[in-house]
């Protein structure tokens, strides 16, 4: 493939901008998607500060016009990306190096007997075909301009297709990593998970960068569908470098019955954007949405969720925990929508922050807007330091206060790993919550 | 060597002077029973000996085996052998009691120069401790008081004081939410720890616990002082009159 992703004009200017398409693969609905995503984002440009919807968030670093695409995927070696790999915890992995599929460095020896999956570039026909039917279904490019960029932009994408009644016996990896580029970049990882009714997979997505000296931005769009009965486990990884950006849209589409669980673990990045967005469509579908930040310095993370309880009987449940040091800021705005065919809704959203310093800030906003009458929707929130009382009943017998600090710090973190259904996604998760957390000075604990 | 020797000690908390001169020597082998109203200090006295924040010592001074124990954080003071149990046990959810127990009397034995307990050890010796408290080894596994009754706290405060083995034992109203069974089985736990070497303050509001516990002195606590010290008797003395007969006492 000759053609290549160019800059996005230099005029950042908010309405408008002549912005360069990325590939289309020879396939006419790539090239039409691209042009209607680009004509999107000429149409609502990036969001602005006026927005209810994003004044929390800085928007200056996103739209900076400094960053440059990435023509081609980088040189790396197995070796370079091993701290990052999870195929020896026997995860099943895809590896897009640079926003670009590599072949060479994923290992997938026995998925494909049970599910399809393609890499965008490398789809052929009927798979095409299937990508062309939900791409942008679920994640139109109007919602905003750093969608419509992704959807105008992406380099490669990957695509899951998880037939009716399939187990995916082991957990799937797509690692989305950046190399080394010496100036400003930005990559637009995209998904597609299409998980047909009655089958069951745990997917985990990284973000990282090998590059910790310049600027990573990461524009990141996911779309999930989770059909009738199915059981999907969604793990969200976030560790790019310190310098990164991070924006990502993701948007689940859950169908009766089905049960679908999220984690969003934010650990890297300069600032970090998440907007999840659930679709509650039919009876008896379930979510559990999870996240834990854990931030130091200048780190800002906002995590956005929106629940749409669309019909009835649907449960939900959200717990997203923060431990912010330095001069982390966090933000949690959760909106619960209930439609008015969704009675007995039965929806709880936590937001927890635990502040290890005077300075760190947390802004937690829940959203409710109910318009059924038979429904239970709570929601709480706190925000505080480690409890005086708990630490003074912890060095009362022995323990010192260091320790004490770890334990109560372990404990808060550890009751999101708790919750984390697929035991060898918890074991790796608790493995980068201890390495986040003695970034902190907090020492191990193995409660 | 005493094992506690407080002189006029003066304490405040958020510039309210709650304890005012506060005179109290415990010698190994004695049981000390501190009664008195509601408010008086009794707590106060309790959190300050077991080197709680925010409580300002503004005179005085109190040795622990001949330390200034005014000088250690509340973990030093608990490795030197000070074990408060408390009124209130605070909840502290995602911590097991077992996972903590063990740091704490490893962190202990480190302070004293004893090799740790290796997971072996630490098993038998709980179960010991769990036997004589009549306590279900379930409560190992969950969270430090997380969800326990009242009483279940009570106890599991006695269990962790006899495990962790201390010179001075401060019970602050441990009898307090316990029920007739219950208290026989903490009060046989306080007594199978009653020896030679070793110090017992007890703070209560009822003659009841002192029949199965019984002090070899009772203090009567009043506006942040000591205001009578006795014998046993005077507990009983206490249960029939009150406090109101002390006013001329104290004056
Ligand atoms: N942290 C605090 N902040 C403000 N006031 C306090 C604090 N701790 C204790 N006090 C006050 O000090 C006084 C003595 O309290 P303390 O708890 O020592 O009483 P007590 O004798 O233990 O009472 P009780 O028999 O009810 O347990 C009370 O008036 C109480 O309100
Ligand atoms: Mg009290």
């Amino acid at each position: 493939m000759t053609q290549t992703a160019r800059p996005i004009s230099a005029d950042t200017d908010n309405s408008s901008g002549p912005l360069a398409v990325g590939p289309d693969f020879g396939r006419p609905w790539l090239a039409e998607f691209r042009q209607a995503a680009a004509k999107t984002f000429a149409r609502v440009g990036y969001p602005s500060a006026t927005d209810e919807d994003w004044r929390y968030t800085p928007l200056a670093p996103l739209t900076q016009n400094h960053f440059r695409t990435i023509p081609a995927a980088g040189a790396v070696s197995r070796d370079a990306i091993a701290h990052l790999s999870l195929a020896s915890r026997g995860f099943y992995e895809l590896v897009f190096v640079d926003g670009y599929f590599s072949a060479a460095l994923s290992q997938t020896t026995g998925l494909s007997g049970l599910i399809e999956f393609h890499n965008f570039q490398g789809a052929a026909g009927g798979e095409s075909d299937r990508i062309a039917k939900y791409l942008g279904h679920e994640l139109p490019s109007g919602i905003n301009g750093f969608a419509a960029l992704n959807a105008a932009s992406f380099s490669d994408g990957v695509f899951l297709y998880i037939p009716a009644g399939v187990t995916v016996d082991k957990p799937i990896h797509i690692l989305w990593a950046t190399t080394r580029h010496n100036h400003p970049v930005m990559v637009y990882p995209r998904g597609l998970i299409y998980a047909c009714s009655q089958s069951r997979a745990v997917i985990v997505q990284t973000y990282a960068d090998l590059d910790s000296d310049h600027p990573v931005f990461t524009n990141v769009a996911t779309e999930v569908i989770a059909g009738r009965g199915s059981h999907l486990e969604l793990i969200k990884i976030q560790r790019q470098a310190l310098l990164g950006l991070h924006m990502a849209n993701e948007a689940v589409h859950v169908h009766g019955s089905a049960t679908f669980q999220s984690l969003a673990m934010n650990l890297g990045a300069v600032l970090t954007r998440n907007n999840l967005s659930v679709h509650l469509a039919e009876p008896f579908a379930q979510a559990t949405l999870n996240g834990l930040t854990i931030s130091a310095g200048s780190q800002r993370v906002d995590n956005h969720t929106l629940l749409d309880h669309a019909r009835e009987n649907c449960p939900s449940h959200e717990l997203y925990k923060s431990l912010l040091a330095g001069n982390a800021a966090g933000v949690f705005r959760g909106k619960i929508l209930v439609r008015p065919d969704a009675q007995k809704t039965d929806s709880k959203q936590t937001s927890k922050a635990m502040l290890l310093s005077d300075s760190a800030v947390m802004n937690s906003q829940p959203q409710l807007e109910i318009y059924a009458n038979d429904v239970k929707c709570t929601h709480g929130s706190t925000t505080g330091p480690l409890d005086d009382e708990q630490l003074f009943y912890l060095q009362s017998r022995g323990v010192s206060a260091q320790q004490a600090q770890a334990l109560l710090t372990y404990a808060f973190a550890g009751d999101v790993l708790d919750r984390i259904i697929d035991p060898a996604a918890r074991e790796f998760i608790s493995v980068l919550v201890a390495e986040a957390l003695s970034r902190l000075h907090i020492a191990p604990v193995e409660l | 060597m005493a094992i506690l020797d407080v002189k006029n000690l003066h304490a405040r908390v958020q510039n309210r002077e709650i304890l005012k001169g506060i005179d109290l020597t415990i010698n190994p082998g004695e049981v000390h029973a501190i009664m008195g109203p509601n408010g008086s200090g009794k707590s106060t006295l309790a959190s300050v000996l077991a080197g709680r924040e925010n409580y300002e010592v503004t005179a005085g001074t109190a040795e622990f085996n001949g330390k200034d124990l005014l000088d250690l954080s509340p973990d030093e003071r608990a490795c030197e052998g000070l074990f408060l149990a408390f009124q209130y046990p605070v909840e502290i959810p995602g911590v097991s009691t077992s996972y903590f127990l063990k740091a704490a009397v490893n962190a202990i034995r480190k302070y004293r120069g004893e090799p740790e307990l290796d997971a072996m050890d630490f098993l038998k010796l709980i179960k010991e401790k769990m036997k004589l408290l009549e306590m279900d080894q379930s409560f190992m596994n969950r969270s430090i008081n997380e969800g326990f009754s009242g009483g279940e706290k009570k106890r599991n405060e006695i269990f962790q004081m006899t495990v962790l083995d201390p010179s001075l034992c401060i019970l602050d109203e441990t009898d307090s939410g316990l029920d007739i069974d219950a208290l026989k089985v903490v009060s046989q736990g306080v007594n199978a720890l009653r020896n030679k070497s070793r110090g017992i303050l007890i703070v209560t509001h009822y003659q009841r616990l002192l029949e199965y516990i019984v002090p070899d002195f009772v203090h009567v606590l009043r506006d942040g002082k000591i205001i009578k010290s006795g014998d046993k008797s005077l507990a009983l003395e206490l249960e029939a009159k009150g406090y109101g007969w002390l006013e001329t006492v104290a004056a």
